[in-house]
């Protein structure tokens, strides 16, 4: 999977925009969207408030998460445990990403914003390679993780995978009377 | 049919020892494949003579009940280098010990020595320990040379480099904002197509 189709995905996440026209209920054929009027805050995709800031016909609200008391409890907490926090956005980095490269100028303190999610990313992908590496060397068949993002399994898929099916095909090695062509 | 299935093995050579004669099977020691090259050496197999040939061809002469041949192994997977890899896998030159390592040692286990279950064994702890390596320095070499990192790979190894360097680089792509980013082919480039304008002026 490509990071950009990953971002696809995330572009369905909805977010609170502040309209500044005003337009009637419309309806898509994924859901109802609306009604638009002026200065008061509704519910949109991303992919739509990004194309009407880009028109600069509304405001992004920022998430409640995207906040840098909230993020800096979230990079400690992450520093802290072994396993994975549950984050409060299932697709915080591209969130974050789109956000901030279309709507910096609504977000308040967008650079620590992005620095302290920088930092959760780098932690959890830290994690991941740890559990992958005791996952290989103890040659387990099973591991569960929980509370991991479709972008951070993305980046580790077709390595992981890869080396698991060579282990395999060693492992296969071990039982008498077989030996692997590949 | 050899030669379809045995295109990803090289053509390694392997030490055969010939226990029987070759003659009194019927068969020529030597000939031309596919492609029309030397397979082997024309000489006359008699017993005991020793011999390198490919490794597709000693594959398929090797037979347990008969006994035409036998196959000495190479020197990386006997048990000197084998207390070699079990000390400390990470060390070792895996590319220079021979490219394809694990390729041809699960090969080798079809001949049937006694060591098959170490040589196994081997392999497969060789595989878990340099993984840790491999994995930290193709997630961690963005726009780096790799070419110091890649060298002492084995060839089943840098196709994993490869894969996870791909991984990382799509993701940098992606969060510059370049992975939608038109660009010019490069063939077109280098075409240098001259444009009309240009040839006016």
């Amino acid at each position: 999977m490509d990071p950009a189709e990953v971002e696809f995905l995330a572009e369905k996440e909805m977010v609170k925009i502040i309209p500044n026209f005003s337009l009637d209920k419309i309806y898509l054929i994924g859901g109802d969207l609306g009604p638009f009027n002026p200065g008061l805050p509704v519910e949109v995709p991303v992919w739509l408030a990004l194309n009407l800031k880009q028109r600069q016909k509304c405001r992004i609200v920022p998430p409640e998460w995207m906040d840098t008391d909230k993020l800096e409890e979230i990079r400690e907490q992450e520093r802290k445990l072994d396993t994975f926090t549950p984050i409060p956005s299932l697709y915080y980095m591209e969130l974050t990403k789109l956000l901030l490269n279309h709507s910096a100028d609504n977000i308040p303190k967008a650079d620590e914003i992005r620095t302290l999610v920088k930092d959760i990313w780098d932690t959890r992908v830290a994690k991941l390679r740890l559990s992958a590496d005791s996952f290989i060397s103890q040659q387990e068949a099973h591991a569960q993780l929980d509370n991991l993002t479709l972008m951070e399994i993305n980046t580790t898929r077709s390595f992981l995978l890869d080396s698991l099916n060579y282990m395999y095909k060693l492992r296969s090695n071990l039982q008498p009377g077989r030996s692997q062509d590949y | 049919m050899w030669w379809h299935r045995c295109s990803c093995v090289p053509l390694r050579p392997v030490y055969a020892e010939f226990e029987l004669s070759l003659t009194a099977m019927g068969a020529k020691p030597s000939g031309r494949n596919v492609q029309g090259q030397r397979v082997c050496q024309r000489r006359p197999g008699s017993q005991g003579t020793k011999m390198e040939m490919p490794l597709w061809l000693a594959k398929g002469l090797y037979e347990r009940k008969r006994r035409v041949l036998s196959m000495e192994l190479p020197k990386v997977y006997r048990e000197g280098w084998r207390t070699v890899f079990g000390a400390d896998p990470t060390v070792v030159d895996l590319h220079k010990m021979g490219p394809y390592y694990y390729g041809l040692g699960s090969q080798l286990l079809h001949f049937d020595s006694p060591e098959n279950p170490e040589i196994a064994n081997t392999i497969l702890q060789t595989f878990i320990g340099r993984f840790r390596r491999t994995m930290d320095s193709s997630q961690n070499a963005y726009n780096e040379d790799t070419s110091a990192l890649v060298e002492r790979l084995d060839c089943l190894e840098r196709s994993l480099f490869k894969a996870g360097q791909s991984g990382l680089n799509s993701f940098q792509l992606w969060e510059k904002g370049r992975s939608s980013h038109l660009t010019a082919s490069s063939l077109v480039i280098n075409y240098r197509k001259r444009k009309i304008t240009d040839l006016q002026a």
